[in-house]
């Protein structure tokens, strides 16, 4: 890289690491280290190609994505997952804390997935990215796409019976809208 | 709720509480790539093969050329622009910065002698990257990140702080609090709330005679009703509050905000110059402004560039034409000595070291102020529209709509 790349490496990574880090955390199932490792092998690999790389945001997130969908990282060795305390319930109502203990059951199941199931989960609740994109991004079909979000959620009710309680009418994936802002380039 | 909504509003939630990525990382990343060059040409060492081993062991990619452009995606130029739009329609962003929301403000008579000037918000809907109306609250503020925002709702002061999620539109969690709010700020990390404490409504105005011209005329409250903050820990939902007492230089709405490390409080007093700010610790006591944000001015949102080595000041010069030409000054934080201008009239955010956004005018010095979002670059002239031009109403002097940005 010459001094105009590095310049422009640096900056993407002040302006967008925080975003892609929230991101990357999630992948590891809220590991904020993992999260860290995952991003940053991201960057070196982003780092290695900046010169051709057109949309440098993109080509992280999917190294991400790869990365933690890859079959090598099945064989990686499981770490421990800290999971914060339920915040106390002060003076809030009951729903407010039945819905945040329910939050802390999530995310302790959220962490017991396989990296595959969770990155599934991510991108299509938390990128809220429609199927055919995901399937683009993972190089799979939509089927597949479709058929591994639907087996990570019953495995993430048959890891916590809690969630039972919730409505099993709805379980099918709501359909995500597309919703790519405009861009314009002076 | 089903289960899907759940892991939605769970993966938000953990997201929403990380912490921004530790400074230095692109060093670091940098730093690890030549050692891996080193590493190619000698054995690896064994301590540090776990993370050479990874990088490697990653699935070769192509260069990136036709992928998919996922919601928040940025091109190397980071600019989101809608100059046809005002007011904004379309997410409108530039670098770090991104327009969260923006509101207009109108007055409200309650009775035949008073009323408050009460404002409507519209707010970045995340999904969809559009502003959506939201009427329900009387303030707001974003998180950065834009995940989350909290909310007062129309009364105030307010006993209760929302924290509502943008996805959704949906308040999260009511925080209820015993001393009553009328402002809101989120520290720079999104882990802390400062919520500003009043006795009344800050926004409240009453009818008076204007003893000069013998005609009726609405006017704020002149002594500030404030009577301290409340630092909120959003996750938690726990408020510990203190009393500040007001000075002669605190008038009416006073809000306070973090300074750029979030040890400090600052909030606007009235004074000998334009723009002055009074700083305070945590507890709410008084205290000299820190090294390098003793040069800043409340009424210049954009404060500190991301290193921190840069001050965004005032509105320095400006050139008649068609049309008119502003420039604003950067000065050294620490010294207050102007290192160059820039231009825009009023700079409003820092896209990154060298970019800000700001508004520029588009009219000539003699004719109507009108003014557009634009971004600026440090040394150059080039200006790139963001938004249309705001409209303003030269009778009431009031503008169509005020922007609100936050770190993306």
């Amino acid at each position: 890289m010459d001094a105009a790349e590095l310049d422009g490496f640096r900056e993407f990574v002040e302006n967008r690491s925080s975003a892609l880090l929230r991101t990357a955390v999630l992948l590891c199932g809220g590991d904020r280290h993992a999260g860290e490792d995952l991003l940053q092998n991201a960057l070196v690999r982003a780092a290695g190609k900046w010169q051709r790389i057109d949309e440098p945001e993109a080509y992280v997130r999917r190294i991400l994505y790869r990365q933690q969908v890859g079959r090598w990282r099945l064989k990686w060795p499981r770490r421990e997952v800290s999971v914060a305390e339920p915040p106390e319930a002060g003076t809030a109502g009951a729903d407010t804390v039945a819905a945040a203990e329910l939050r802390v059951v999530m995310r302790q199941v959220l962490s017991r997935l396989t990296a595959r199931q969770r990155t599934m989960l991510v991108l299509r609740y938390f990128e809220d990215l429609p199927e055919s994109e995901v399937a683009r991004l993972l190089g799979c079909s939509v089927g597949t796409v479709r058929s591994t979000t639907h087996r990570s959620l019953a495995r993430l009710r048959s890891l916590a019976p809690e969630l039972a309680a919730l409505d099993p009418a709805r379980t099918e994936p709501r359909p995500s809208r597309d919703f790519s802002p405009m861009e314009v380039r002076p | 709720m089903n289960v899907e909504e759940l892991v939605r509003e769970t993966l938000r939630e953990q997201a929403a509480a990380q912490g921004p990525a530790a400074p230095g990382l692109a060093d670091r990343v940098l730093a690890v790539r030549r050692r891996r060059r080193v590493r190619r040409l000698a054995s690896v060492a064994a301590a540090t093969a776990a993370v050479v081993a990874v990088v490697v062991a990653v699935p070769m990619l192509d260069t990136g050329k036709g992928d998919v452009h996922p919601v928040g995606t940025v091109g190397r130029d980071g600019i989101h622009a809608h100059p046809d739009q005002t007011p904004p329609k379309d997410m409108i962003a530039a670098g770090r910065s991104a327009l969260a929301a923006y509101y207009t403000e109108s007055f409200v008579a309650r009775t035949k002698d008073e009323g408050t000037s009460e404002r409507t918000y519209r707010l970045l809907d995340t999904r969809t990257g559009t502003y959506r109306k939201d009427g329900r609250w009387s303030h707001v503020a974003v998180a950065p990140g834009l995940r989350t925002a909290a909310v007062l709702e129309r009364s105030l002061p307010a006993r209760r702080i929302g924290l509502l999620d943008l996805a959704t539109g949906e308040v999260e969690r009511w925080i209820p609090v015993d001393h009553g709010v009328g402002g809101l700020a989120f520290s720079g990390d999104g882990r802390r709330l400062v919520a500003t404490t009043y006795a009344e409504n800050p926004d409240a105005q009453f009818k008076k005679r204007n003893p000069l011209t013998g005609k009726d005329g609405w006017v704020g409250v002149h002594a500030s009703p404030r009577t301290g903050f409340l630092l909120v820990d959003p996750a938690a939902g726990t408020a510990t509050w203190s009393r500040v007492t007001n000075g002669p230089g605190v008038l009416g709405r006073a809000d306070f905000a973090f300074t750029r490390d979030d040890r400090l409080l600052f909030a606007r007093i009235v004074g000998s110059k334009d723009g002055m700010e009074q700083f305070y610790d945590l507890a709410g006591k008084p205290v000299t402004a820190p090294a390098d944000e003793r040069h800043l001015r409340w009424d210049v949102g954009a404060r500190l560039s991301p290193n921190g080595r840069l001050a965004a000041l005032g509105l320095a010069r400006e050139v008649d034409g068609s049309p008119g030409r502003s420039y604003s000054s950067i000065r050294d934080p620490r010294t207050g000595k102007e290192i160059t201008k820039v231009r825009g009239a009023q700079l409003l955010a820092w896209a990154d070291d060298k970019r800000l956004i700001a508004w520029e005018r588009v009219s000539g010095l003699e004719e109507p102020y009108r003014a557009r979002l634009v971004l600026v670059t440090l040394s150059s002239e080039k200006v790139v529209p963001l938004s249309g031009t705001r409209m303003f109403d030269d009778d009431r002097e009031t503008v169509e709509w005020e922007p609100v940005f936050v770190r993306r």
